[in-house]
């Protein structure tokens, strides 16, 4: 079990490094570094504008200290059907889990103390405290980290004590009651404190051994990690794995409604409801509106904001275009009787009424950044023409070297 | 004659599944396909619905083919898959909207046929859910329920026992009677042979890509004296006698 486990996490790895060379390209990386750079500048100026004594500091060291100890999760990679194969070795689920924290915690470490380091200048700027006390609530962090993975293996056994499970009490109540005496009060009582918590629960974590191991929760419970993980991803790239799940929005009905029930619209039902209730192309489009949206408000003159429209609707057109074939794998969609020419149709229609709601919220944005009525009308025209030109010309030369 | 499979030779890829299946089914009758793993079931299933087209031969449903007029030919199938498939966008009541629409049924008529077979198979309460809320037996009764409401005049069953519990199994034994007393043919794959040992009028035994033999019960104990009663002795030494070939 324990070489399961380090086989998993190598492939693991392997797939989180093929996805961050995605998310890292040259681009971003570029824009990232200068990121970075920017943020660190005004960190060190804002820190030369505070005094010794603020009001405020000890809060904002709590608060901070306390988001910082949520970083860093339990990645136990079970999967799915472990539940079926894993189970005769159940005995041996421990040692899986050993290897499983270790990785874990490890990692956490790393967060913590790096979430501490970009503190310290802060903290030293607006608090006297001794080394020897920072270096005490460092381990108390830790400490309170350590208790947090206890606790997570406690959480995937079948553990009858409800208040063990109930994790606001352990990861939040716990741990602020703990740095408010840190910070306020003694360091050493809030080290001590800390080192009470992490010894009892990995007591009691030794205490369950004998409870069986609760296989739907650990597997639910590694799956939400993924989607967190790939979600994010999926900010950057495209994500096979992010299956998403159907939303009903009820408040978006309305919408839906307008297409009329008749034959000649079964494939505009069909793509309406489909990008209204999944995530997957609806926040695709909603993230590039929006992004495109704040541009456009920056900046200024006759060209730039035009051509920038026109890039962001095309990029949005471009993007839209493989939804075609969104429900290909459902046989049905094969074998209803209806021409595939209407459902291109249909698709236009669709992809005709989301460019132009963007390209009409874009002229909207333009014209409120030039407060130019030119500026509007070349948006207008050149806006017009490209959806026009994407919708009856673009789309169909795609469709068609498709097949 | 509603569904004509002439000479089939067809497969997924370079390499033909099938070769030359013969076999038709007739106005109001139930033909079961009967088949190992593998023998080819699904390929044909596959052919006739469209999916794959034949290398050689001919599919006709009530003399046309798929070629002749893609459209006609297939509003005249109602489909149901092994695998129950669903939009996982659309709740049930839009999958029934989806149906009619593509079918081009009178809505008014289509919903009081819907309402009675959800009653049937209670789901008539689950209208808003998704498919992602559905056990595998609602999932497949959600589709007889799609299939059903067509008045499709010829009715594609994949293996339908597996998965229905045993009143779900008799509903749709008595829809599809129903169906038959209207005239619509039913062609139905399965591996549940006590069953269709039963419902069937005839059965096409498929093995290795080609009909082995086609007939009614009698037809079969003729022709196999040795093999035994029940269709399940007679597919049984059937099978037998050509492994040891």
């Amino acid at each position: 079990m324990n070489n399961l486990y380090r086989q998993r996490l190598s492939s693991h790895l392997k797939e989180m490094f093929k996805y961050l060379r995605l998310v890292f390209n040259d681009h971003f990386v570029f824009a990232l570094l200068i990121f970075i750079g920017g943020l660190g500048y005004a960190y060190s100026n804002g820190l030369k504008e505070l005094q010794p004594n603020l009001w405020w500091a000890k809060p904002v060291i709590v608060v901070v200290l306390l988001l910082v100890l949520q970083l860093g999760r339990f990645a136990t990679l079970f999967q799915d059907a472990d539940v079926v194969f894993l189970l005769p070795k159940e005995a041996e689920v421990r040692q899986y889990l050993r290897g499983a924290r270790t990785y874990s915690e490890g990692l956490a470490v790393v967060y913590e103390l790096f979430g501490m380091f970009v503190l310290l200048p802060f903290v030293q700027v607006t608090d006297a405290m001794s080394v020897f006390d920072l270096a005490l609530i460092a381990v108390a962090q830790l400490l309170m980290k350590d208790s947090l993975f206890s606790l997570a293996i406690i959480r995937r056994f079948q553990v009858k004590a409800a208040w063990l499970k109930e994790s606001f009490w352990f990861k939040w109540a716990v741990p602020l009651v703990i740095l408010l005496v840190s910070v306020y009060g003694l360091p050493v009582i809030g080290t001590v404190l800390a080192l009470v918590l992490a010894v009892s629960l990995r007591v009691a974590d030794r205490r369950y051994d004998a409870v069986p191991f609760d296989w739907w929760q650990a597997i639910t419970l590694e799956n939400n990690r993924m989607m967190g993980v790939y979600r994010f991803f999926n900010l950057f790239t495209n994500v096979p794995m992010l299956k998403g799940v159907a939303k009903r929005r009820h408040y978006l009905d309305w919408l839906l409604n307008i297409v009329k029930i008749t034959p000649r619209n079964t494939y505009l039902y069909l793509y309406s409801h489909g990008i209204v209730r999944s995530g997957e192309f609806s926040g695709l489009y909603t993230r590039l509106t929006i992004l495109g949206m704040i541009l456009l408000y920056f900046v200024r003159g006759t060209w730039l904001p035009v051509a920038l429209a026109v890039l962001f609707l095309y990029l949005i057109g471009f993007q839209l275009i493989p939804f075609y074939w969104q429900f290909d794998d459902i046989v049905f969609t094969h074998l209803y009787p209806i021409a595939e020419k209407q459902r291109v149709n249909s698709f236009r229609r669709l992809m005709f009424s989301l460019t132009g709601i963007t390209a009409c919220l874009f002229l909207v944005m333009v014209v409120i950044a030039n407060q130019d009525w030119q500026v509007g009308l070349i948006a207008l025209v050149v806006e017009g023409v490209e959806v026009v030109l994407m919708v009856q010309y673009y789309l169909p030369l795609r469709l068609k070297k498709k097949k | 004659m509603t569904l004509q499979v002439m000479k089939v030779v067809g497969g997924y890829s370079q390499i033909p599944v099938l070769k030359e299946v013969s076999f038709d089914v007739q106005d109001g009758e139930l033909v079961g396909l009967i088949g190992l793993n593998g023998a080819g079931k699904s390929t044909t299933i596959n052919h006739i619905i469209g999916l794959l087209t034949p290398f050689k031969g001919e599919i006709k449903i009530n003399g046309l083919t798929l070629n002749e007029d893609k459209n006609a030919y297939k509003k005249q199938i109602a489909y149901i898959p092994e695998t129950p498939i669903l939009y996982q966008e659309l709740t049930l009541k839009e999958h029934l909207e989806m149906t009619m629409m593509a079918y081009s049924l009178d809505r008014d008529k289509a919903w009081k046929k819907a309402n009675h077979l959800l009653s049937i198979f209670r789901l008539d309460n689950k209208l808003d859910w998704f498919p992602a809320n559905f056990s595998k037996g609602m999932k497949q009764k959600v589709m007889i329920v799609c299939a059903f409401i067509t008045d499709a005049p010829l009715f594609i069953i994949d293996e339908p026992f597996l998965g229905l519990d045993p009143l779900a199994v008799h509903d749709l034994l008595d829809l599809i009677d129903e169906q038959k007393a209207k005239g619509a043919s039913v062609l139905m794959s399965t591996h549940v042979l006590d069953t269709a040992e039963k419902y069937c009028d005839r059965f096409v035994l498929l093995h290795d890509g080609t009909v082995k033999t086609e007939g009614t019960l009698p037809e079969l104990r003729k022709a196999l004296p040795d093999a035994g009663e029940s269709l399940d002795d007679i597919y049984m030494s059937m099978t037998r006698a050509d492994q040891h070939e």
